[in-house]
């Protein structure tokens, strides 16, 4: 059984004005909408995003499981990253239990420090009292990659220039603003090494995909986007037991995607990276097998496309990056832009990842 | 023995209302309840709200309901819950005239000492009226609570 | 679909505090003990499906450090959906090794209500922050507001309710990791303090520290691992909308009833009382039993009040329900509704600490945010009914 993906519906990702479940409905009509569906058409809603704190509600799928359409549904929520609901929906169809499902990611930072509300993830006991923001985190793993491979501070802000170059061509990217490798050794330090445009910006939006097993997609849409492998992988939560120069998180969900869609990171013509900072570009890549270790700056120079959509350092809402990424990458599959290509998403400090193959 | 720490979560929120919500809250200041009426099914939703879960349309029409209304349940707590109102309260729920769905909120202006006589004065059906703050901010809580209707 | 079965069962005491354990500790702790229980081993665990409120333990995204307790370098998923979550994290992973992606995969859920000081007010931030926080609404609130109803249309009384506290009390005496444990009759229930009218203290569940973990196989893996497994029979989850006063009737749980229709017909289930011999329901307030009684067909509209008094919901009655001693005396929120799953699991095998005579088919209920979500599971020593 394939299942494939019949309909996508993102908003606009930018700092919203509406609560988050009103963009996650528009985001869910958008879909349905895109697939030629009605909502009672759909039988599951797994939804995706953070929780409670991030949107100061306890259990924030009471607000957004009714705003995805899950009226009387089954309905479940992935917390983390939304692209981490994708594989959740992919076994329920797989298993029988759903014809049509919609996953619904729902982004949103704006309506608390989101550092703060990350340092409470640190447990009670040993790490809380550092009060390490994840960009803390993130620079400890720029740190080590860039001793351990003397990458280049200017081959870093290419990657910079280069994502941000692409955000101009897409419509939904949040920013828009291109820059050189000049302006972004000039700008400010913001966690050392990392400088400002170097991190990813926080903000708001929402994306859902209508999923379908095979017969029934090929009913609603002739030309589906089909999922073809899915590998998820955690990694250890003290930063100390880790390998900061890679992102072994990656490598391993990679490793079982590339698996189980039978292919190698040469067959795919198009990839979307959730770079949440210019080091985690060339580590990501490296990690999905595109270049070797350290050598992950060898693929600004070559025409494969990464990150057309502009990636996450262009576009970072805060629990639907991931999903945002996935639904760029099965547009351009739609366009004829790309036949096959891999997308991936990562949450806490490089801890949790996951990597999604998806083909014409 | 082992150790033990404290901590405590300090976090800012500010939470968007929404056009519908402020629409509402507006209304609010001049002691008026607005509800949104679904295009397809008919049905005056309260509180108020961008779209209809069971039709899954937009809701644009807005209508006026009635700052009164019958209970259809209530409960008073009794004990004390961390920065929760000090006891005791009376919670409920109010469907308004002129609106299809109930609101959770305060009942008051009656001794609440008793549970008993508090089920008795607010049984299911009872007519109750809502007693506005003096000067209405656009808050929920410019409703101060419901008190039952005289007569 | 692949069939599936649950192999093995672990849970660590359920206690107040449980000052001697860590959190990923606590989360081992529970995963060791169904390992064992299965005779099985870390390696052979696939994937992990993980389970917490995250506002509770004061600690947010938890599973960042509980994953230290065995589910580094594995495909390890984190589920939270209010009340439901422990028995969505029970059906993610069944979800798991039901669509062939897994042959085993471990559900396990962690929660420390106990470390945090008062409950309540973490369920009021459920509530919305705009139009309803304000009214003081918790969970015990929300189900008093039920039993009101219940009690106007039906003429139920405080002393009905009574009997399921005492019934869950009983049944709580005989299973070591219950946390609540005490012996008491309908006069102390009715005597104890008022918290929420008509709800008093000994009708409402405790707060507790704990963990669980139920593990999955395939069939072909199943029979190796052992000749007792609780195959699952099926599944239902439903959602409603967010706002309380939107239910039609508060006296009718109609949403677990449009669940347990869609289960029944799955699973091939005519009459409920009659197919399955055995109910963990969630019911962390004595109304809600009687709700669920009603809901799920076991007793008629209105007459659920009368089957703890009568006798029909203890161990040797013709329902019975919670032999656990329920949520009534263990509740760590986001794990109870896997420990539903885990105890009707154990009374398939006929391994549970308050076991029923003849039990082949066990149900597993939660529920979850303001009365908006419901999630089933049906185990059976049957492959198919």
């Amino acid at each position: 059984m394939k299942i494939g993906i019949v309909g996508v519906g993102i908003t606009e990702f930018r700092i919203h004005e509406e609560p988050f479940y009103n963009v996650a409905y528009q985001a869910a009509k958008t879909a349905m909408k895109d697939a030629g569906i009605e909502r009672r058409e759909i039988d599951s809603f797994i939804l995706g995003g953070y929780d409670s704190l991030g949107v100061g509600r306890t259990i924030s799928n009471m607000y957004v499981a009714p705003a995805a359409g899950g009226y009387l549904r089954h309905e479940i929520r992935v917390a983390d990253d939304a692209a981490f609901s994708i594989p959740l929906a992919f076994m329920r169809i797989k298993s029988g239990l759903s014809d049509v499902a919609i996953a619904l990611g729902f982004g949103h930072s704006s309506e608390t420090p989101v550092e703060l509300v990350e340092v409470q993830s640190l447990d009670p006991l040993f790490h809380r009292d550092l009060k390490l923001a994840p960009q803390m985190g993130y620079a400890m793993q720029s740190y080590a990659y860039r001793n351990a491979y003397n990458v280049s501070e200017e081959d870093l802000a290419e990657a910079v220039v280069k994502d941000r170059k692409n955000a101009m061509k897409n419509d939904y990217a949040y920013v828009k603003e291109e820059t050189s490798v000049e302006e972004v050794l000039n700008s400010d330090m913001a966690v050392y090494p990392l400088r400002e445009p170097e991190i990813a910006k926080w903000c708001d939006g929402c994306v859902a995909f209508i999923l379908a097993e095979e017969t029934i997609a090929r009913r609603i849409n002739p030309d589906p986007v089909w999922i073809g492998g899915l590998g998820w992988s955690y990694d250890n939560y003290f930063l100390g037991a880790r390998e900061l120069d890679k992102l072994n998180s990656t490598k391993l969900a990679a490793e079982k995607a590339y698996k189980m869609a039978g292919i190698r990171s040469e067959d795919v013509d198009s990839v979307e990276i959730m770079d949440l900072t210019s080091d985690y570009h060339f580590m990501i890549l490296e990690a999905l097998g595109f270049a070797d270790y350290g050598s992950g700056k060898e693929l600004l120079d070559s025409d494969f496309p990464v990150n057309k959509s502009g990636g996450a350092l262009c576009t970072n809402a805060y629990g639907s990056t991931g999903m945002f990424l996935m639904a760029n990458l099965a547009m351009q599959i739609r366009n004829g832009e790309a036949e096959r290509g891999i997308t991936h998403a990562i949450s806490g400090i490089g801890q949790n990842s996951v990597v999604c193959v998806l083909s014409k | 023995m082992v150790l033990k720490f404290e901590a405590k979560w300090e976090i800012p929120y500010v939470h968007s209302a929404g056009e519908h919500g402020t629409k509402f809250f507006e209304a609010l200041r001049e002691k008026k309840i607005l509800g949104v009426k679904c295009p397809e099914c008919g049905r005056v939703l309260i509180p108020p709200r961008a779209f209809c879960e069971r039709c899954f349309v937009d809701t644009d029409e807005w209508v006026e309901v009635k700052d009164e209304g019958v209970i259809t349940t209530v409960t008073v707590t009794y004990i004390k819950f961390t920065g929760l109102p000090d006891p005791p309260y009376a919670t409920g729920i109010v469907k308004l005239d002129g609106a299809d769905t109930g609101m959770l909120c305060l009942l008051g202006g009656v001794d609440l000492s008793d549970w008993k006589k508090v089920h008795e004065i607010f049984k299911p059906g009872t007519r109750v009226k809502a007693v506005w703050k003096d000067k209405p901010e656009g808050k929920i809580t410019d409703i101060l609570y419901f008190e039952p209707v005289e007569g | 679909m692949k069939r599936v079965a649950i192999v093995g069962v672990g849970q660590t005491k359920f206690r107040t505090r449980r000052d001697d354990k860590t959190h990923p500790e606590l989360t081992y702790e529970a995963m060791k003990k169904a390992l064992d229980h299965a005779n099985l081993e870390l390696k052979d665990i696939e994937a992990i499906a993980y389970g917490t409120m995250d506002p509770f333990d004061g600690i947010y995204c938890p599973e960042r450090w509980d994953v230290t307790s065995g589910g580094v370098g594995k495909p390890f998923m984190k589920i939270s959906t209010g009340g439901t979550t422990g028995l969505t994290t029970g059906l993610a992973a069944y979800e798991h090794v039901a669509s062939g992606m897994f042959d085993i995969a471990m559900a396990v859920c962690t929660q420390r209500v106990g470390e945090c000081v008062d409950a309540q007010p973490v369920l009021n931030t459920a509530v919305c922050p705009i139009y309803e926080r304000h009214s003081g609404a918790g969970a015990i609130s929300v189900a008093a507001i039920q039993a009101t109803v219940h009690m106007a249309k039906y003429g139920t009384t405080e002393e009905d309710l009574a009997w399921v506290s005492v019934k869950d009390h009983q049944n709580a005496l005989k299973n070591p990791n219950a946390h609540v444990k005490l012996d008491i009759g309908v006069e102390e229930v009715l005597n104890s303090p008022m918290i929420c009218s008509p709800l008093k203290l000994l009708e409402c569940c405790p707060r507790s520290d704990g963990a669980v973990a139920v593990i999955f196989a395939s069939e072909e893996v199943a029979k190796k691992i052992r000749d007792n497994p609780a195959w699952v029979l099926g599944e239902a989850t439903i959602s409603d909308n967010y706002y309380a006063g939107d239910r039609p009737d508060l006296s009718h749980w109609d949403t677990l009833s449009i669940a347990g229709r869609r289960l029944f017909r799955h699973a091939g289930i005519d009459n409920p009382i009659k197919d399955i011999d055995v109910a963990e329901l969630y019911s962390p307030f004595t109304i809600q039993e009687v709700l669920e009684l009603e809901a799920l067909g076991f007793a008629k509209k209105g007459e659920g009040k009368k089957f703890a008094k009568e006798g029909i919901t203890f161990p040797d009655g013709d329902m019975p329900t919670n032999p656990s001693g329920g949520v009534m005396c263990t509740n760590p929120i986001g794990a109870t509704g896997l420990v539903r799953l885990a105890e009707a699991s154990l009374q398939v095998m006929g391994e549970a600490s308050n076991q029923i005579p003849d039990v082949s088919t066990a149900l597993a209920h939660a529920w979850g945010g303001t009365l908006q979500f419901h999630t089933l599971m049906l185990v059976s020593s049957k492959k198919k009914l």
